[in-house]
């Protein structure tokens, strides 16, 4: 029965080609033994039916029978059948996507319901609109759904299709593309993200299309940047803010993901809140408040970047760009409301109060600098964030957020200026070896020639092979007579610190409760004295002694005695008037105590806080007391009874005190031995070899090579002497720098080359009229020399212009001021005014004359006039003149060609040989003929130039500043002015200010001199935008006037009477009709404003 | 008691040449001042006085004029006795940019019918033998310093030219003026000219301790407070040409002295009297403030 029925089948597919038969004979095959009789004849009349039903249907038919075996497997025959009527009601529509859905069926039927498959082949139905490209992209949907379906209910894929839909009506490329890589896609994100992930990727398709793939490639990798609880509510956002701003919102939604990935995982929440506020008002706003989280985060704390949100959203109610503006950082407000609920105090901020502060304490020209930057020079200190100084400068860390309000953190930066400042005013680098201490018997300064004999205790003579090793320092010999340098560096740290701090609070009472904070918590980060042996607690409790906090002293009862006169000693140093040398003194003293007290771990049950009885008085006791020696005898002994194990531990340095910061006096007098600044005066420079150096960094303990790179010790010393020889070539470099510029303003121009100078970066807001504030610090302008040619230009200028040179210097000395000028009728002068006088006798006769004013005064004029020059450089005065009359000749040839191109060509030929002048060489020439009348009549005055790209790089080309001499070299220079980019007028004429702000002069006038309107990249929305650039020129002309400076703005566009009038306002300008006329106008009309 | 006829004085008026100091001004000497200043005197050399605003320069002048003594010689009877002795009067002129030779010499006023020769008060000083004080006297206009050159050297002659005169200096009189070298541009230094004919004082502030007794006694605060504004003073000299054209002078010390003994918290009375006049620059008031205030607690 069955047999012949699957003859019959045989028999019916004899007409397809022979692929389907190989395919029926290997799924009869396989059915045969799974299906009853009946189910069996069904499934072949399915086969036959799919095989009949149109041309290429054989193709469905040859995928049915090869899905049919593996399918079995999985399912009854009654729910195959009932798939199988899917795949055959498909076969209407098309019998490829049919073949597809049947290839699919043995993966995909596990994972769907019976209905669940109609609603899938369904969809995949849906994608196909009768096209050869539909109907593949709709076969790849059946296609890629076994590897879909794993990850993606079926419920979801609703979303996917419509997305790739939307994707087809643009370009069946890109969806099938889409498609493909979705299986990937969706595997990389969590099940929760999949769904709002291709929701918003419906959004891109439907508002950025091209933007799809680009988001199926990058978006799961920039969504894992997001907290993963918050990912559905991140792309929800970006969903939100995408259908507001259109094609941006694919760049926001990585960019925002990007900057997410920089803050904290714990506040994306908080974060996304207040961005969901603000994406009701601005989807841009919300964004960039996003991509601002990490420089704000980096000052705010949650809470604060709450306050911040909300002032800035009240700004966006106002007005949306200066909203937008507040949240991209580019607001003065912005800047101003983040700093003001900061508690973090920068140094930048301060850093400049904080110079003159320790400047005043010191009396000397200390800087004032981050760590990081001496850290980075590689001389020694490696660690960023503590305060410290190389003798020269105090470095402290970049910023301190330590306590909650800005002053409390403010005060941490006071107490540690103060205390480096206290290093440089009481003398922590002046050891000197022939001096002796104050408060301590000379002898035990254990310098000075008992150094050279060899101390009785730990003291290494410095003679090797008989010969004496050169030393380089006091400082460092100091160091040299003690076996363990560790040791007695870190006895010599505290005990100066000690001082230190006791002067500061001594001489700076009002500082006192900063440090004694400070202090308290330093001592509350101590780490417990108990686990340390003995010679190290002993160490760690003179540093907590040192802290001020006797009562925090933890030391076996039994032992008090030991403790106690090193504690002696150290009190000592609190005396008034106490040294470095006292320091020195009892530093040797203290090492004399402790280096007998073995290192080994105490055992004592009676761990107290050390009671100082004689806290009240420590003077008692007698000098010998201090002495090791006679009443230390038996300090080994002593500590017998408490030593379970004679094991020596090694010895490690306390931590270090956060507010006192690094203390290098052992590095700090060799820098300043390097430099040449001994304290005894005029000591060469000394050289110093690498050998000597090596063997200076193998014995110092204040320079830990392995700290300070990573390489063996011969490189590392290497690179060390380099920087240091650097940073000290640095500091004499400067020196003669500056000799040099003092020599220059004394000797002329004329001798030698002028070095090239690096150009010296300015920073300058900007106005944002929309925002209707400063963007702050938005322009840097580049401040540079103009380069030099030859005078000959100069010179044949003036040649040229032989009769309008008389002209305007005849002109301008006619300006030139009468050195008085009198006033009349005054009741008191300098004597009679003769008219008055005789008025007065004539009206005196007749009989009524009252007027007393009979006097003149000459009251001295002076002219005080300065004035900048600003000159637009930018390419378009590259252009050449067109003179009018060519214009009208144009009209003239009738339509001739061949009269035209003669004329072309004749014009071209006298081009050549006569190049026309463009607009840059009338301004040349106005400036030369400018600086002639100028030089007549002896205003001050500065020439400058213009130009650039962007905000970031303002070329200001100085060609003769204010102060500079007229010479050959500002000749030279103005020869050189060329033509070079964009015209961002704003910050140049902000540089101008700042000029004439550091001109001394009653009257300042700035002149700007352009060809044509301000233009420049991202100086406005786009190139073609306007408004911008005018309201930022508008604004910094403003600003010159608020500084009493006389604004006047020149231009030989034309049409420039549009933009000028809106730039200038009430301000005067002037529209060069005819531009030939410049060199010519110029001059008058300077004569005209100041006159 | 008075009673309500009697009109009660709340002014004292002296014609110029006739000012006396009655008590003797509070100075203490610093170096060897006095007495360079006493030999000057007796050699009839003019004096200059260098230093920055608000260190004594006035003060010493008064000081010297009050301890100067001129027998007062009265003619009786054809014999010349000397009757008193009596210290200096002393003229002191505020100069000023718009400051003439004719209104330091004198000049012609019309009064009713007739014109009326005025003395200006270097005239006046000439005739009465005074110390005649040109305080700033840079800030002058260039024909006055001119005008002083006969009185300085051996002449000691003012020539009072409306008049035809000369008029030699009587016995006593000095010229001293006083310039700061500090804040003056390079426009307004003083010629050579004029410069040497001079012998020359340079003040500067106080040491620590001796300006801190000077504060106390002049402004009636504790000798600590005093010290510590002395010492703030330092620093705060410390900023000069560095932000601060002139540090805070020891007049500005004593007021803040006074605010202090009047009650003001130290803080506040530096920061009214002493940070706030020395400058206008914010950031410059705040490195200033926090020097006041790593010196003196709340």
């Amino acid at each position: 029965m069955t047999a012949q029925l699957i003859e019959e089948a045989r028999e019916g597919l004899r007409q397809f080609p022979p692929a389907l038969a190989q395919e029926f004979e290997a799924a009869v095959e396989a059915v045969q033994p799974i299906l009853e009789p009946d189910e069996l004849g069904h499934w072949l009349g399915d086969g036959l039916d799919i095989a009949r039903h149109s041309l290429r249907s054989w193709e469905a038919a040859s995928e049915y029978f090869r899905a049919s075996g593996p399918v079995l497997e999985q399912v009854t025959y009654d729910r195959m059948r009932e798939w199988c009527l899917v795949g055959i009601d498909l076969m209407e529509t098309s019998p490829a996507l049919s073949g597809a859905l049947f290839r699919a069926s043995p993966a995909v039927l596990p994972h769907l319901s019976v209905p669940q498959a109609n609603d899938w082949a369904a969809q995949g139905k849906s994608l196909y609109k009768g096209t050869w490209k539909s109907g593949s992209l709709s076969a790849q949907y059946f296609d890629v759904s076994p590897q879909i379906l794993p990850h993606l209910p079926l419920s979801q894929m609703r979303l996917l299709v419509d997305l790739i839909d939307s994707l087809a009506s643009h370009s069946y490329e890109l969806a099938s593309a889409c498609l493909g890589m979705a299986p990937g896609v969706l595997s990389q994100l969590d099940r929760s993200d999949r769904a709002p992930f291709l929701e918003f990727g419906g959004i891109v398709a439907h508002t950025a299309w091209v933007d799809a793939r680009v988001y199926f490639e990058r978006g799961p990798g920039a969504l894992r940047q997001v907290s993963e609880d918050q990912r559905p509510r991140y792309l929800s956002l970006a969903g939100q803010v995408a259908m507001q701003v259109g094609r941006l919102g694919h760049p926001y939604f990585i960019e925002a993901a990007q900057a997410l990935s920089e803050v904290d995982k714990d506040i994306h929440q908080g974060l996304l809140e207040l961005s969901e506020q603000l994406a009701g008002h601005s989807g841009d706003a919300a964004m960039e408040f996003l991509k601002s989280s990490p420089r704000v985060a980096n000052r705010l704390g949650i809470d604060d970047i709450a306050r911040w949100q909300e002032f800035g959203l009240q700004i966006l109610q106002q007005s949306r760009d200066g909203g937008e503006a507040f949240f991209r950082l580019e607001s003065a407000r912005g800047e101003e409301v983040m700093e003001a609920l900061s508690s973090r105090v920068d140094l930048d901020r301060v850093s400049e109060l904080i110079r003159m502060y320790c400047k005043a304490l010191t009396g000397v020209d200390v800087g004032v600098k981050a760590s990081e930057e001496l850290t980075a020079k590689g001389v020694g200190w490696v660690d960023e964030s503590s305060p410290t100084t190389e003798g020269t400068t105090i470095y402290l860390p970049e910023n301190v957020e330590r306590y909650p309000t800005k002053d409390e953190n403010f005060a941490v930066y006071k107490v540690f200026a103060t205390h480096q400042a206290g290093r440089l005013e009481f003398g922590s680098f002046e050891y000197q070896s022939d001096l002796d201490p104050v408060h301590f018997p000379a002898a035990q300064n254990g310098a000075g020639s008992s150094a050279q004999n060899g101390h009785s205790n730990g003291v290494a003579p410095a003679v090797v092979d008989g010969e004496a090793a050169e030393i380089h320092t006091d400082m460092e010999r100091f160091f040299d007579q003690f076996d363990d340098r560790r040791l007695a560096h870190d006895l010599f740290t505290i005990v100066e610190d000690t001082r230190i701090d006791t002067i500061v609070k001594r001489e700076y009472a009002g500082v006192r409760r900063a440090f004694s904070r400070l202090q308290q918590a330093a001592i509350d980060r101590r780490r417990p004295v108990e686990d340390m042996p003995a010679r190290q607690a002993m160490v760690e409790n003179l540093l907590r002694a040192s802290l001020d906090e006797i009562g925090r002293i933890r030391w076996p009862n039994e032992l008090a005695e030991e403790m106690r006169t090193p504690l002696r000693i150290l009190n000592r140093i609190r005396h008034e008037g106490a040294t470095v040398q006292d320091s020195a003194a009892a530093t040797a003293l203290l090492y004399e105590w402790l280096s007998q007290i073995p290192n080994v771990e105490l055992d004592s049950e009676d761990w107290s806080d050390f009671e100082q009885e004689m806290s009240g008085d420590p003077d008692s006791g007698e000098d010998s007391d201090m002495m090791p020696g006679s009443g230390s005898s038996g300090l080994e002994e002593s500590f017998m009874p408490f030593m379970p194990g004679s094991e020596e531990r090694p010895y490690d340095s306390p931590d270090p005190v956060d507010f006192r910061g690094d203390f290098k006096p052992e590095l700090v007098q060799l820098l300043m031995k390097l430099k040449g600044e001994t304290g005894s005066g005029d000591a060469p420079p000394i050289p110093l070899t690498k050998e000597q150096l090596q063997e200076l960094l193998e014995k110092s303990v204040e320079i830990s090579i392995n700290e300070l790179m990573d390489m063996d010790l011969a490189e590392s010393s290497g690179m060390f002497l380099d920087n240091l020889l650097k940073e000290v070539n640095q500091i004499q470099g400067e020196r003669q720098e500056g000799q040099q510029a003092m020599g220059d303003d004394s000797t002329g121009a004329e001798d030698g080359e002028e070095l090239p100078v690096e150009a010296a970066s300015f920073y300058y807001d900007e106005w944002d009229f929309r925002a209707a504030d400063y963007k702050p610090r938005w322009c840097r302008v580049q401040e540079q020399r103009g380069e030099s040619g030859s005078t000959s230009y100069y010179t044949e200028t003036l040649h040229e212009h032989t009769q309008l040179v008389q002209e305007t210097r005849k002109q301008f000395e006619m300006l030139r001021p009468e050195l008085f000028r009198k006033m009349k009728r005054l009741t008191d002068g300098e004597d009679y005014d003769l008219d008055a006088v005789i008025e007065w006798y004539t009206e005196k006769i007749a009989g009524g004359a009252s007027e007393t004013k009979l006097f003149y005064r000459r009251n001295k004029v002076e002219r005080d006039v300065a004035v900048a020059f600003l000159l637009d450089v930018s390419a378009s005065t590259d252009e050449e003149i067109q003179k009018h009359h060519d214009q009208r000749q144009d009209d003239q040839f009738d339509d001739d060609p061949r009269k035209y191109l003669s004329w072309w060509a004749q014009r071209r030929a006298e081009a050549a040989r006569h190049p026309g002048k463009r607009i840059i060489d009338l301004e040349k020439e106005a400036t030369v003929l400018l600086i002639e009348a100028l030089e007549t009549i002896g205003d001050k005055y500065g020439v400058y130039g213009f130009s650039g790209y962007g905000r970031d790089n303002v070329e200001f080309f100085v060609y003769k500043d204010m102060d500079e001499p007229f010479g050959d070299r500002i000749k030279e220079r103005i020869d050189k002015i060329a033509p070079v980019r964009s015209t961002r007028m704003g910050p140049a004429i902000r540089h101008c200010i700042w000029k004439l702000q550091n001109t001394d002069a009653k009257v300042k006038i700035l002149m700007l001199l352009s060809d044509g309107r301000p233009q420049d990249h991202g100086y406005g929305r786009d190139r073609t935008e306007k408004e911008y650039a005018i309201h930022d020129t508008k604004m910094a002309l403003t600003e010159a006037r608020r500084e009493g400076m006389v604004p006047f703005a020149l231009t030989v566009d034309r049409a420039g009477h549009d933009y000028l009038k809106q730039m200038c306002q009430d301000m005067a300008y002037e529209v060069v009709a005819d531009i030939e006329s410049l060199p010519r106008r110029l001059p008058a009309l300077y004569r005209r404003l100041t006159g | 008691m008075t009673t309500a006829t009697e009109p009660i004085t709340e002014y004292r008026s002296w014609a110029v040449e006739e000012f006396r100091l009655e008590e003797e001004p509070y100075y203490v000497p610093v170096a060897d001042e006095v007495e360079v200043f006493q030999a000057a005197w007796n050699s009839k050399i003019p004096v200059l006085l260098k230093g920055p605003t608000g260190c004594g320069k006035t003060r010493f002048v008064e000081y010297m004029a009050y301890h100067l003594n001129r027998p007062l010689a009265v003619v009786r009877d054809g014999k010349t006795e000397i009757e008193d002795e009596s210290n200096l009067p002393l003229v002191t002129v505020a100069c000023h940019e718009d400051l003439t030779a004719s209104d330091l010499v004198g000049r012609y006023l019309l009064e009713g019918n007739e014109t009326v020769w005025i003395d200006g008060p270097l005239t006046r000083a000439v005739k009465a033998g005074a110390i005649c004080y040109l305080d700033e006297v840079v800030e002058a206009r260039k024909d006055t310093t001119v005008l002083i050159h006969p009185l300085t050297d051996h002449r000691r002659i003012l020539p009072v030219e409306k008049k035809s005169q000369l008029l030699q200096a009587r016995d006593g009189f000095l010229l001293v003026i006083s310039f700061n070298p500090g804040y003056q541009s390079a426009l307004k230094d003083l010629k050579q000219s004029t410069r040497q004919r001079f012998v020359a004082v340079e003040f500067d502030y106080p040491p620590r301790e001796t300006e801190a007794e000077i504060v106390q006694h002049e402004s009636g605060c504790d000798y600590d407070v005093a010290l510590n504004l002395a010492k703030m003073a330092e620093k705060i000299r410390n900023l000069r040409e560095h932000g601060l054209a002139e540090g805070a002078s020891t007049r500005l010390l004593i007021y803040a002295g006074r605010m202090i003994a009047e009650g003001v918290s130290p803080r506040r009375a530096c920061q009214v009297s002493i940070v706030w006049p020395l400058t206008d620059d914010g950031e410059v008031q705040r490195s200033i403030e926090e020097v006041v205030s790593s010196i003196f607690e709340d």
